[in-house]
């Protein structure tokens, strides 16, 4: 990992200000373009295709600030998203009928309506965040496999205790009669929070690419500061960044809140798009694995990586569509093929511009046989381990 | 603000026990400010628990660590290595997937102001120190002997200069004490020659106080001033190295007596 390019000498207050602000004027700008221009000539189908590329990028970025920068194993993305998505959906329809009588899409781009959907969002990423700091306090003096499995518990207790919620309200008197506090208590259950308005359509991408902006930006100043290099140097060797200082705890602590308010986010987005119900079971722990195949297969580490893999583990189950069943075992065979020829992900600790191109053409001029060697050779390491396994239960028996 | 005179480093008393094993007991030394001590004793003395102790990842049953005059007892590996006491490991613990400069940098880091916000942000202070730190790491990173490798990814640098990396790694944390943990352990004749003649420049370079363990007698005789040591946890010696050199109980550690009887049949196993 190489420092990103910077001048001899640090800029001032305007050029440090320029800096900061023009990727967020870009990043408005390329919004902009998405759904003045992309959405609109696209068609339906694909843009509804790109709205989930967005959120699963969100998700996937998110998560690789833990699972990649940090290296913590954390199997409760899902359970953020929950956390997220929920707040956004209580605030946005409830909020909706108090504040403007109505539970329909109210007022059109940037009016009172989406501003809500905004806050919404955004609220549902602080809770998250604030679920995560909970979570994380104790969990993360944890390592590896008890860490994973903590988390696993987390995203399961999220989705019990939503399901246990009473129906969402759908009068429009009593919901205007009741008080916040009961109405927490109405979140739809098993059946799902149903009827809220749907802000995020295949013609109305714009928050979700905002949002998929703030991400990424997030991420990679995270990744080139101080900060997240110490949250690299503890997934590196964890006894060595605490022996230079480093709190350890406080990092992992703060890593897993910035990765939860963006996974909060994102099942805001993903509560406002038409089409997507928002189910305890649709949130469970194979949501959370969805997210860990992106990082994973993205690198561990890498931003644009976890880009790439959204888009392609996203695109790869439409794409395949005609296998009808089959297709989600070609999809896993895809997912199998790469983890054993490039374990380390499509792009490793390395950003797209980072890559030694050379290195990855060998990889994939070689990946045939690579692959033909491993699967003759699996019957043997099967064996073996299995051999290993016999011969440590025999020592544990003398 | 703590007296002129006090040790840079001190320990008072410290024991550890592991279950009914005395890994350490009271063991009580001063390293002076600007001091060289080394710290020796046969495989299994118990050497690296101390240095454990002395950083704590171990907790002492009883005694003290006491760093400039501040007692640092029972505090955090990292609280103790932002209090200026920082160390080396013997079985080198670098950041293996990062380049050479991000270890120094990350190192030089721990004191840097800008947080999260700011970095986030990129006020013009994140960029400040952007560049100081990685000016710094460079710098040190020239005095260790390795500026030609930072853009290296660690764990492909060579065994001795991965060492050098340690130190340098060390150092960058701006420590008033540095532990080096067997830093010549494994190096052929002409890479200890030249760790040694680096340790002793470190000293005045850095301001730092040493303190060494090495198995390499030539060197640790060589630039030590006062030497320590342990057997089985226990201190049998301590002085100058000419007085260690010639001690009975440290040969007697070293090489056994010469006319011990031979063990009987019936004791073993």
């Amino acid at each position: 990992m190489s420092a990103p390019p910077t001048d001899r000498r640090p800029p001032g207050w305007p050029g440090a200000l320029a800096r900061s602000l023009y990727p967020l004027v870009l990043g408005f700008g390329f919004a902009f373009l998405m759904q003045m221009v992309v959405a609109v000539s696209l068609g339906d189908y694909y843009s509804k295709i790109l709205n989930a590329i967005g959120i699963a990028i969100i998700l996937g970025v998110s998560l690789g600030i833990v699972n990649g920068y940090a290296g913590q194993f954390s199997l409760g993305h899902a359970g953020f998203m929950a956390v997220g998505g929920y707040t956004a959906a209580a605030i946005v329809y409830y909020g909706s009928i108090k504040l403007f009588g109505t539970k329909a899409i109210y007022g059109g781009a940037l009016g009172p309506g989406e501003l809500l959907l905004c806050a919404g969002c955004l609220a549902g990423g602080l809770l998250a965040a604030l679920t995560g700091w909970l979570v994380g306090l104790p969990s993360l003096r944890l390592r590896g496999d008890y860490l994973a499995i903590v988390t696993l518990g987390f995203g399961e207790i999220i989705r019990v205790l939503i399901k246990q919620s009473d129906d969402v309200i759908l009068s429009q008197p009593q919901v205007e009669a009741a008080d916040w506090w009961t109405l927490l208590d109405n979140l739809g259950g098993g059946f799902g929070f149903i009827g809220g308005p749907r802000y995020i359509d295949a013609k109305n991408p714009f928050w979700v690419w905002v949002f998929v902006v703030l991400a990424c930006l997030v991420a990679y100043r995270l990744k080139y500061s101080n900060r997240g290099r110490q949250l690299l140097a503890v997934r590196e060797n964890e006894i060595a960044a605490e022996a230079m200082g480093i709190r350890t705890t406080k990092a992992k602590v703060s890593a897993f809140m910035t990765s939860a308010f963006f996974a909060g986010i994102g099942g805001g987005l993903y509560a406002h798009e038409l089409g997507n119900s928002l189910r305890p079971s649709d949130l469970g722990f194979q949501k959370s694995i969805d997210i860990v195949i992106i990082v994973v297969l993205g690198g561990m580490g890498s931003i644009s990586g976890a880009v790439l893999a959204a888009i392609a583990v996203t695109l790869l189950p439409e794409l395949f569509r005609e296998f009808k069943d089959y297709r989600m075992i070609v999809y896993a065979m895809a997912l199998i093929i790469v983890m054993v020829l490039r374990p380390q992900g499509l792009l490793g600790l390395k950003e797209l511009w980072e890559v030694d191109w050379r290195g990855v053409g060998r990889d994939l001029v070689t990946a045939p046989g690579r692959f033909m060697r491993w699967l003759i050779s699996a019957p043997g390491r099967v064996r073996a381990a299995w051999k290993a396994a016999a011969d440590r239960r025999a020592e544990d028996r003398s | 603000m703590t007296a002129p005179s006090a040790p840079a480093l001190a320990a008072r008393g410290l024991s550890k026990a592991f279950g009914g094993l005395k890994a350490v007991s009271e063991l009580s030394f001063e390293l002076p400010a600007g001091g060289l001590h080394g710290l020796i004793g046969p495989n299994g003395a118990g050497k690296t628990t101390i240095f454990n102790l002395l950083t704590g990842v171990y907790r002492p049953d009883a005694g003290q660590v006491v760093v400039g005059g501040v007692d640092l007892t029972g505090r955090k590996p990292s609280d103790i290595a932002r209090a200026g006491l920082v160390r080396t490991f013997q079985n080198i613990r670098l950041f293996g997937d990062l380049s050479v400069l991000d270890n120094v940098r990350i190192a030089a880091g721990v004191r840097a102001r800008c947080g999260l916000w700011r970095s986030l942000l990129r006020t013009p202070l994140y960029w400040r120190e952007e560049a100081e730190l990685r000016d710094r790491a460079r710098e040190l990173l020239e005095v260790l002997g390795i500026g030609h490798r930072a853009d290296e990814i660690a764990k492909s640098l060579p065994y001795g200069d991965q060492r050098r990396l340690e130190i340098a790694r060390a150092l960058a944390t701006q420590p008033k004490v540095l532990l080096l943990d067997e830093p010549v352990a494994g190096m052929n004749t002409g890479e200890k020659k030249a760790m040694r003649g680096l340790i002793s420049s470190l000293r005045e370079q850095f301001g730092v106080s040493i303190l060494l363990i090495e198995h390499d007698m030539g060197l640790v005789m060589d630039i030590c001033e006062h030497i320590t040591v342990i057997d089985h946890g226990v201190t049998i010696a301590r002085g100058a190295p000419t007085a260690i050199q010639s001690d009975p109980a440290v040969i007697e550690a070293y090489l056994g007596v010469p006319d011990e009887p031979a063990p009987v049949a019936g004791e073993l196993g």
